[in-house]
């Protein structure tokens, strides 16, 4: 599971059982969910059981685990739980079984061995497109979208726009569909980003799209749109081949509204608006899968799958703070200046100096040390690659401490969970908001825990009450 | 019972908490929920902001800074 699909992971998670129910009548979504939302042992469990005719004793599953793996176990049953995956059934003699749901299965066995007419893989166009469009030209439109997105959200922070035509030319819906996701916020006429709008800018092109998409999934009801809709089309876009052109025929009402949105963010491409046929860029082929989309180094210089192999660093950092980058890239250059101060620029070339000044301005604006760090290192010359650690000490410790001196609090949200009656009783939830991976702080001494999700706490409480212990 | 209170926790070092401490008192409490050791207070989720808004404030009117040398 990578970073990217978890923070998709969680949006699924938070959907009622009715939703989940109609997504999974498609064997794509089915398949989609199990490749990549799933934690791998989740994975183990499931093919385990697609092919058990009864339910399956709990005992028999704790038969499988090491003592010491008991926390891994219960994180994953409780994903299954949570996306309704399994369904935990207690008979009259208190023993638990465990059981796939139907659908589920159904449809997970479907796409696995084939068969059916569910159609949801889709369809590819059974005409010969006259003007086909090639690969090349699909990742140069992925990325030409993509890129516009996102100078449109840096560009205007750091005053770029005006002095290039990039970034003027998405359409109304995205903006205002950055606004809602609160990726930018506009004062006065000027558009300026959030502290969401830089974690958006620093992730991976894979994680970028897929943010957006959630934004736009709880947005969707608002524009009329099904979110079990748009939900299993998105990851039928997932199981699409790239350079394929697939019919518009077999599409919802929905999700033919949504090729319009799509087709903004370069997700998919159309010749045009009335066009029979549509192809899946590589933003929309990797969106259930594991290998990067667009790596943000190769979205600015080529697409070309072997350039992602290999990316290419494009920064050097100098132990006296100065920054130089070998770059051309107007959007590159935007996100450098974010946390620079940049002085001269050259054809190939911009330089700069990391100060005091530029990295608090960053810090106030919301981004964090760690993130400007990694953005470093991962774009880091092949030069520097040669040191280890990539990044001069010196820098990387000063810009930790700049941030510190202006972010002195660390906070979290979440729940205090305190006035346990007994020691067995407060020992046993901690254990169990420990290995869900909830849990931030703990006082032993004063029986005290804070946990920053509770949905799935207070579900075991009850559980715990109705055993009567 | 146990019982579940929403919020944020805050972690800092022990003279920050001294001046979240000296904030809410002076504004009436409105800010903390609970102290729950050196390095930690529960604060009204609604409430952080503003909070840190004001402990920028504070530091900046106690704290001298060095003047930092920016030269090129």
């Amino acid at each position: 599971m990578s970073a990217s699909s978890s923070q998709a992971l969680e949006y699924l998670e938070l959907l009622p059982r009715q939703t989940h129910t109609k997504l999974y009548e498609q064997p794509s979504t089915v398949l989609a969910i199990f490749r990549c939302m799933l934690p791998h042992l989740a994975k183990s469990i499931v093919m385990a059981m697609l092919y058990m005719t009864g339910p399956f004793p709990s005992g028999d599953l704790d038969a499988w685990f090491k003592p010491d793996g008991k926390k891994d176990k219960e994180k994953a049953l409780s994903v299954l739980e949570q996306l309704h995956i399994i369904l935990g059934k207690q008979d009259s003699q208190r023993h638990i079984s465990y059981e796939l749901y139907k659908g589920f299965a159904h449809s997970l066995r479907q796409a696995l061995t084939g068969g059916g007419t569910h159609r949801s893989f889709g369809v590819p166009s059974s005409q010969l497109d006259s003007n086909k469009v090639s690969v090349t030209f699909l990742d140069e439109y992925a990325r030409k979208q993509w890129e516009n997105i996102l100078f449109y959200m840096v560009g205007s922070t750091v005053g770029l726009t005006g002095s290039n035509m990039v970034g003027q030319d998405i359409g109304e819906g995205t903006k205002a569909l950055l606004r809602a996701g609160d990726f930018v916020k506009v004062a006065h006429g000027r558009v300026s980003i959030t502290r969401t709008g830089f974690t958006f800018v620093l992730q991976e092109t894979n994680a970028q799209v897929w943010s957006l998409l959630i934004v736009y999934l709880k947005h969707a009801p608002q524009l009329g749109m099904s979110e079990t809709d748009v939900l299993s089309f998105l990851f039928m876009l997932g199981s699409l081949e790239l350079g394929q052109d697939y019919t518009t025929s077999t599409l919802s009402p929905t999700q033919l509204q949504m090729l319009e949105d799509l087709s903004a963010f370069g997700i998919v491409y159309r010749a045009s608006k009335t066009s029979q046929t549509f192809y899946p860029t590589r933003l929309a082929v990797t969106l259930t899968s594991d290998s990067g989309a667009l790596s943000s180094d190769s979205l600015s210089s080529s697409l070309a799958p072997s350039s992602r192999s290999t990316p290419k660093g494009f920064i050097i950092i100098e132990t006296n703070y100065r920054l130089y980058a070998y770059t051309s890239s107007l959007l590159q250059i935007a996100v450098l200046s974010l946390f620079t101060k940049l002085t001269t620029r050259f054809p190939n070339l911009v330089s700069g100096k990391l100060t005091k000044e530029s990295i608090t301005r960053a810090v106030k604006l919301g981004i964090s040390s760690s993130q400007i760090l990694s953005y470093l290192t991962s774009h880091a010359h092949p030069q520097m690659q040669k040191n280890q650690p990539f990044l001069p000490p010196t820098v990387m410790d000063q810009i930790r401490l700049w941030e510190y001196e202006g972010e002195r609090v660390e906070t979290t949200n979440g729940f205090l969970m305190k006035e346990f009656a007994t020691e067995s009783e407060y020992r046993d939830l901690v254990s169990y908001a420990e290995s869900l991976g909830v849990l931030v702080w703990r006082n032993d001494a004063k029986r005290l825990m804070f946990v920053d999700r509770i949905e799935q706490i207070s579900l075991y409480l009850g559980k715990r009450k109705n055993r009567g212990d | 019972m146990v019982k579940a209170v929403r919020g944020t926790l805050v972690k800092c070092d022990a003279s920050v908490k001294a001046m979240l401490v000296d904030i809410d008192d002076k504004n009436g409490h409105e800010f903390i929920i609970d102290e729950l050791d050196e390095e930690h207070i529960i604060v009204k989720e609604t409430k952080v902001a503003e909070l840190k808004q004001r402990l920028q404030n504070m530091m900046k009117e106690r704290l001298k800074e060095p003047e930092s040398s920016d030269s090129e």
